[in-house]
């Protein structure tokens, strides 16, 4: 515990979501990661609100039917606890398609973690295509040059900048489809979602998305990983 | 045709990411039983959707009792929405259960939660999707053995047909006894006749193959159930009662959902019955003799459930929460102990008086969402004539001290075409409404954003009450009278809604009839209705022409009185209430004469207690 930071009450958490829960939608998430925090006896914060609410933060919203290595969550502790004691406690009460695998603490006061996890890092496979990954390589090119790109969600047309959201997009070949590694970047207008930007290259097909991580894009281009401790 | 016991999750895995609400049909919540061994397999099915499902209490406490069983494991299943069914029926893919994914057809009893009456085209859907007969003479010697029981199960005669067997009463105890009684006859090789014999000796269970449907001039049109010689079934089939609700689990509810759920909550049952005697309550005659759990036991389980659970809200429910003799010391203790951990105290039904407004005060109801109160009729005679043991005063005071405590809201339930209804104690409705208006106003202030909401549903008549020879109120009629009714409330601070009045009138037939209903329901199936409680799934056209086609008029049926002295077609089964005391209580109503509740005075003579050799229990003095 010695190189904890003096007023150290905020928990950090990453956390999985594998398997079948990745269907599972953010709300539902929340509920449950929530719910899990009660089970596990860590002593959280509560609001002075009238619904006094458990003070947690959560990362980015992840789509329904994704998966991810790496989901976060920060806790406002009303006791101090060792962090690998909380990562027990908190492991022992989760669901295991949501299990924690591991836990810093921070100071109270730190950038809000929605908005600093702003970078994402996605595994996309996608099957049954008749183009390979050179063709799809060329078309996300020629989206990525037209810029806005509209798109349906429900019923609802939407648009999103692809010079703003979308890093890099790589594409390889593999036996019955193609295999996409996407970086993509929170802007003031949202996140692009890896199926929109499937969906726009080569309409609806079957595909698995995973995040495999986020972290926070500083100013000089460097990622800072959310379980760095800082100085 | 049984089909094989496998795990099938593969195959809906696919269609997951095309549904509305992929998160139905995930299974693995926090707190599922994963050992289904069993060798005995059971399947409780909850003709609903998942959120809808999900909190049954009953189901839950038949699945902790029978996973609890050596040798015998128990799933869950739901209705699957209508995206999701129509997807598997493209795809062939049957009715799965829940915690193993495996066929409903492939388990060796599958029972439905009968909730209400419009769940019964969901009951056939449920069969349909599953691969399972429709008719219990139709199924295979090692089909399972397809059983219901729960709230509705009480005139379960139009779904007689589609059911081996109906557990009548409390369900602690009883499944487990038929579960039993199905494996040992199955290990003995008996035939499904056979074990539907020995399953019609067991308490509270009734075998509706046993026994004919006769019509004659001592019956209604829809006749009377005899059994059938040589069979030994009883002539009543009176329900499984258990006498002490204290000596079942209170932390019965495991399973904590992904997805939000209607109630979501950690629910403890702190009384079951209620002895008030509303006339038209299905409820309150069937769930008799008042059965109270002790604060001792209601205070663990509730903390031990929110710490297994991880719930921030707990429940004390039943049908009357306010009526139990400890209500404010649980209360009480319970919010002392849970608020600081942000974690709300509910209790669901509002007792008409200045209790009912503390107790609401007391779980900090929203302010906001307002308080609901229940006079169910708008004039003190209609009152009398329903037991509705409420008085204009008691409403008085209960308002008052809602509204000096702080509330702008209120929310008023009524029922209309009540029995001897006439225009005149309809206009009290809104004239009572509008009173509560006032008495806001001069308490808030005229400025005040004072407002009432009313709730008018439409009265259905229902078996085992002293109603039970009531019509239903022909639709025309109905509409005349809503229409009465907005024309009185002219305050714009008040606000009238109707309950749907089509699904009333189906919901009305199904309470009527007989095994002949069977028909009716299996017509509307096939022409397409399913979720007919849902407003947006109802299907009134559809209703008709399956009516039309059996030779029925829906109004003709749900409107007829039946005579006093008449055969009923539930006459063979028995909540325990006597059909002598529903006739007293109906001559009572004519009168207007009202009958005290047993748990407040002395008895008053329903029958239920010694005829099934229980009592009142009472954790303390009632108040
Ligand atoms: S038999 Fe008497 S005491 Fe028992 S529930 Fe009926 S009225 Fe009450």
């Amino acid at each position: 515990m010695s190189t904890l930071p003096p007023n150290a009450c905020r928990l950090r958490v990453r956390y999985v979501k594998d398997g079948r829960l990745a269907y599972l939608g953010h709300l539902e998430v929340m509920q449950t990661v929530m719910r899990s925090v009660r089970r596990s006896g860590v002593p959280f914060e509560v609001g002075n609100g009238f619904a006094r609410r458990m003070r947690i933060q959560f990362s980015q919203a992840l789509p329904v039917g994704a998966s991810s290595r790496g989901e976060y969550y920060d806790l406002l502790l009303s006791d101090p606890l060792d962090e690998q004691e909380a990562l027990e406690a908190l492991r022992l009460a989760s669901p295991k398609a949501l299990a924690p695998n591991a836990a810093m603490l921070l100071p109270r006061r730190v950038p809000a973690l929605e908005a600093w996890a702003d970078f994402s890092r996605w595994k996309v496979c996608v099957r049954g295509l008749s183009m390979d990954a050179e063709e799809f390589a060329a078309r996300v090119q020629e989206l990525r040059e037209q810029d806005v790109l509209r798109f349906m969600r429900g019923e609802k047309e939407r648009s999103i900048s692809l010079a703003q959201t979308l890093v890099s997009c790589e594409a390889s070949d593999v036996a019955n489809g193609i295999d996409l590694v996407l970086q993509t970047r929170h802007s003031s207008q949202g996140s692009l979602r890896p199926a929109v930007l499937v969906n726009a290259v080569c309409g609806v097909a079957p595909l698995r998305v995973c995040r495999m991580g986020q972290w926070h894009l500083a100013d000089d281009g460097y990622l800072i990983d959310p379980m760095t401790r800082g100085e | 045709m049984r089909l094989a016991r496998e795990d099938r999750f593969g195959d809906i895995e696919p269609l997951l990411g095309l549904v509305e609400k992929p998160s139905r049909y995930l299974d693995h919540e926090w707190g599922v039983c994963e050992d289904q061994d069993g060798p005995f397999h059971t399947c409780l099915i909850y003709a609903d959707v998942y959120e809808v499902g999900q909190p049954n209490l009953g189901l839950a406490i038949l699945y902790d009792e029978l996973n609890a069983q050596q040798g015998f494991s128990c799933e869950r299943a739901y209705l699957p929405w209508v995206d999701m069914a129509d997807l598997m029926r493209e795809h062939g893919v049957p009715m799965l259960s829940l915690e193993t994914s495996s066929p409903v057809a492939s388990f060796d009893i599958v029972g439905f939660t009968l909730a209400h009456e419009l769940v019964c085209t969901n009951v056939l859907e449920a069969l349909d999707l599953a691969g399972i007969a429709l008719r219990s003479d139709e199924r295979d010697e090692d089909d399972p053995l397809v059983i219901a029981g729960g709230p509705s199960a009480w005139n379960c005669e139009p779904l007689a047909p589609a059911l081996d067997a109906v557990l009548l009463g409390d369900g602690e105890g009883a499944l487990v006894e038929m579960a039993r009684c199905v494996r040992d006859a199955r290990d003995e090789g008996l035939s499904r006749g056979q074990i539907l014999l020995r399953l019609a000796q067991l308490d509270g269970v009734y075998v509706p193959s046993l026994y004919d449907v006769v019509v004659d001039k001592t019956s209604t049109r829809w006749g009377y159930a005899v059994p059938k010689e040589g069979t030994g079934a009883p002539a009543m089939v009176r329900k499984h009662c258990i006498p002490d609700l204290a000596s079942t689990d209170p932390a019965v509810q495991r399973i904590v959902p992904y997805m939000s759920v209607v109630q979501d909550r950690f629910a403890v049952e702190v009384l079951r019955g209620c002895a008030r005697g509303c006339r038209f309550c299905q409820a309150g005659m069937t769930y008799r003799p008042v059965r109270e759990r002790p604060f001792e036991q209601v205070v663990p389980a509730v903390r031990e459930g929110l710490r297994t659970s991880g719930f921030d809200e707990c429940a004390l429910t039943s049908l009357s929460t306010t009526d139990h003799s400890q209500c404010a010391r649980m209360v009480r203790t319970l919010n002392e102990e849970l608020a600081s951990a942000g974690v709300r105290v509910s209790i669901p039904s509002q007792r008409l008086d200045s209790f009912g407004v503390e107790m609401a005060t007391a779980v900090g109801s929203s302010r906001k969402a307002g308080l609901t109160f229940a006079p169910e009729a708008g004039s003190q005679r209609l009152r009398d004539v329903i037991n509705k043991n409420v008085t204009e005063r008691d409403l008085e005071f209960a308002v008052t001290n809602a509204f000096k405590s702080g509330y702008r809201r209120m929310k008023l339930y009524f029922m209309m075409g009540l029995p001897t209804e006439t225009d005149e104690d309809l206009l009290g409705i809104p004239r009572l409404a509008e009173d509560v208006l006032r008495m806001g106003r001069e308490i808030l202030g005229p400025r005040a954003k004072v407002s009432v909401s009313i709730s008018v549903a439409v009265f259905v008549p229902k078996c085992h009450t002293p109603f039970q020879w009531a019509g239903q109120l022909p639709l025309e009629e109905v509409h005349r009278r809503q229409q009465l009714m907005l024309h009185a409330a002219t305050d714009r601070a008040l606000r009238v809604s109707y309950h749907g009045s089509w699904p009333s009138l189906v919901e009305g037939v199904l309470s009527k009839m007989g095994r002949a209903g069977f028909d009716l329901i299996l017509a509307a199936w096939r022409l397409g209705c399913r979720f007919d409680a849902w407003s947006d799934q109802f299907d009134f056209d559809a209703w008709n022409q399956a009516a039309a086609e059996v030779g029925l008029n829906l109004e003709d049926v749900a409107c007829e009185t039946f005579d006093l002295e008449a055969r009923l077609p539930w006459d063979h089964t028995s909540p325990g209430v006597s059909k002598g005391y529903l006739q007293r209580e109906w001559r009572r109503a004519m009168s207007a004469e009202v009958t005290p509740d047993c748990t407040f005075t002395s008895c008053t003579g329903c029958g239920v207690c010694p005829s099934l050799g229980v009592s009142n229990v009472l954790a303390g003095e009632r108040a």
